[in-house]
């Protein structure tokens, strides 16, 4: 199927620029990689994203059905999923909430899928429309039982576009749901994008041909060969732990090898599937790692402490999980202080604490008033760290 | 202050007090349903269309109607990299509330901008200021209130020359709802041919 893009000129200002919403650039993305189903139930600051995809699947061949709730709407993505369509949903924080009990079905019953979740402040209804990060552990274990996750995490909008593409590639690959997190700040955004940059992040149309029964020849490993519905077979899906028939089995030893099969495809691919951005490698004595929006604050931050003859080094994260161990292990041997800003108490900053305490000092820096981390607060605190050691 | 020109031109030539900057951050600031986030939409659209990097959020409250709305956008030659306004060279703002709260972040020398009947205890400024009575001048030209926020994008192009006002007028057309192109060409030309220095009330002129 040949990359749909009628869609683009519409969100032309003129021959060159595009000036779009990350949530909509999500949606360009979703559309450029096949997307061609989606359920949902509207959510500040997510809901641009569906009121996009209600006006322009059905026009690109494709499904668009607004459901009474998020679980349905997890719920029906899984049944298409296992049809061989490549499915997306969108949502925020309760929403996410909800869907938690179908995820672990659709990793369970290996459905590719791809759930965004633009984060806002909470829990509960919190703050619907102030950007948060609070979310990323849920990403990570919200749903029960030792499970994979792969979670993903955008900080502008041209990462809204190719960041959903990798999602579904990621989702077809492992066969399993990926999370893009972003925040009300990013989802909501309008920003400069070339249509150069589009060109550069496409897919090739050979990537994804979906047929129904169509398993992406790519496929990793440790996948188990899916029963795909309408392909003629009789499949049977379960979330009871199954053998190759698909149906339940408590053999321990199978069991055992289902669960290490389900968890090492996403473990063992730890290489492609860690997406992230190094600036100014070996130089300085800190390191910001940040995500998501806050990466945008590291990189200003970054700027202003080059001014100010302060070198400072950027790891920047598009993979939260499964978690960047190499990297993160890498450049914690190489400088003194690993600092995080995260608009949450601290959830990732304990993830990167566990893999390189014991060659750097990590110090989070958190934000939960529902405002970005300045620049600013960024390098005072770097300022703060540096100049009490040196007079020590 | 020399900045009063003579004439009553249909446009005014602008003043430009922030034309060819390289880096402006540029702060909206009301209530919802005032059409603040589609003033930073537009004005955003308009300096894409001058070959400019830009970034535009939105922040509102969770009201259905009502509470505040606000819009920053920033404008540079170069891709943005913290997406808010730190320090504001331009503050817009719509209700009393917005300017209370939002003239904190407008640095010393940046210009201020208000809707002189919303706002009628204007904080304390030194800078630059004008105020006009969008709200008015919106009912008078065209008889409806709600084309006030495209009014006022024509008045801040012509105060600030921060863009084109070919490239404004575009992004006007572009998007404002099906059916009112007419109306708000009207009102943006009203704001488009407003004389900065009949409605400035301190700070320095255009010549000064």
């Amino acid at each position: 199927m040949e990359p749909w893009h009628g869609h683009l000129l519409k969100e032309r200002v003129d021959q060159s620029s595009l000036l779009i919403q990350g949530n909509r650039a999500c949606v360009l993305g979703a559309l450029d990689a096949g997307v061609r189903f989606y359920a949902g139930y509207p959510i500040t600051p997510s809901s641009e994203i569906m009121e996009a995809m209600a006006f322009e699947l059905p026009r690109a061949g494709g499904v668009f059905v607004q459901m009474e709730d998020e679980i349905a709407s997890i719920c029906a993505c899984i049944g298409a999923a296992l049809t061989g369509e490549v499915a997306m949903t969108a949502t925020s924080g309760p929403g996410f909430s909800l869907m938690q009990e179908a995820i672990g079905y659709a990793i369970m019953v290996e459905a590719p899928l791809v759930i965004v979740n633009v984060m806002r402040a909470g829990p509960s209804t919190g703050r619907p429309t102030a950007p948060s990060q609070g979310d990323v552990m849920q990403a990570r274990w919200g749903t029960h039982g030792d499970h994979p996750a792969i979670v993903l995490a955008a900080s502008n909008v041209a990462d809204m576009y190719r960041l959903t593409m990798a999602a579904v590639r990621f989702a077809l690959r492992f066969r399993t749901p990926v999370t893009l997190l972003a925040d009300q700040v990013v989802g909501q955004m309008r920003e400069s994008f070339s249509e150069e940059l589009i060109g550069r992040y496409r897919l090739t149309s050979g990537d994804f041909d979906f047929t129904p029964g169509y398993l992406h020849p790519d496929v990793a490993r440790e996948v188990r060969r899916p029963h795909i519905l309408g392909s003629g077979e009789h499949p049977h899906v379960t979330g009871l732990f199954h053998d190759e028939t698909g149906f339940p089995t408590n053999d321990p030893e199978k069991t055992d090898k289902f669960l290490r099969d389900l968890y090492n495809k996403v473990a063992h691919h730890r290489d492609e599937l860690c997406l992230y951005d190094v600036k100014n490698e070996g130089n300085g004595r800190v390191c910001i790692v940040a995500y998501g929006s806050c990466a945008r604050s590291a990189r200003a931050a970054w700027r202003l402490a080059d001014q100010e003859g302060l070198s400072v080094e950027i790891l920047h994260l598009y993979t939260l999980f499964p978690l960047p161990v190499e990297i993160i292990q890498k450049v914690a041997r190489r400088v003194e202080f690993m600092i995080i800003p995260e608009l949450n108490l601290g959830q990732y900053a304990h993830e990167v604490r566990k893999m390189a305490e014991q060659w750097t000092t990590v110090i989070g820096m958190n934000k939960t008033d529902g405002t970005l981390i300045t620049p600013r607060e960024i390098l005072d605190r770097i300022a703060e760290l540096v100049g009490k050691y040196e007079s020590v | 202050m020399s900045g009063a020109r003579g004439g009553t031109s249909p446009e005014q030539k602008p003043w430009d007090l922030l034309a060819g900057r390289d880096f402006i951050e540029v702060r909206f600031g009301g209530s919802g349903g005032q059409g603040v986030i589609l003033m930073g939409v537009i004005l955003a659209t308009a300096a894409t269309l001058d070959h400019r990097r830009v970034v535009q959020t939105e922040s509102y409250g969770p009201e259905a109607r009502g509470g505040y709305s606000r819009s920053d956008v920033i404008i540079s030659n170069e891709a943005v990299d913290y997406p808010e306004v730190e320090r504001a060279d331009l503050l817009v703002a719509m209700s009393q509330p917005a300017a209370t709260q939002y003239i904190g972040s407008l640095r010393e020398e940046g210009i201020f901008i208000y809707d002189s009947e919303s706002v009628t205890e204007p904080p304390l400024f030194r800078g630059t200021t004008f105020a006009v009575p969008f709200a008015r001048m919106a009912l008078e030209e065209t008889g409806r209130k709600q084309t006030t926020n495209i009014l006022a994008l024509g008045a801040v192009a012509t105060i600030t020359g921060i863009v084109l006002a070919d490239s404004l007028r575009k992004a006007v057309m572009g998007k404002v709802p099906p059916g009112t192109e007419e109306l708000n060409s009207r009102a943006l030309a009203r704001g488009l041919a407003l004389d900065p220095a009949e409605w400035q009330r301190g700070g320095a002129g255009a010549h000064s």
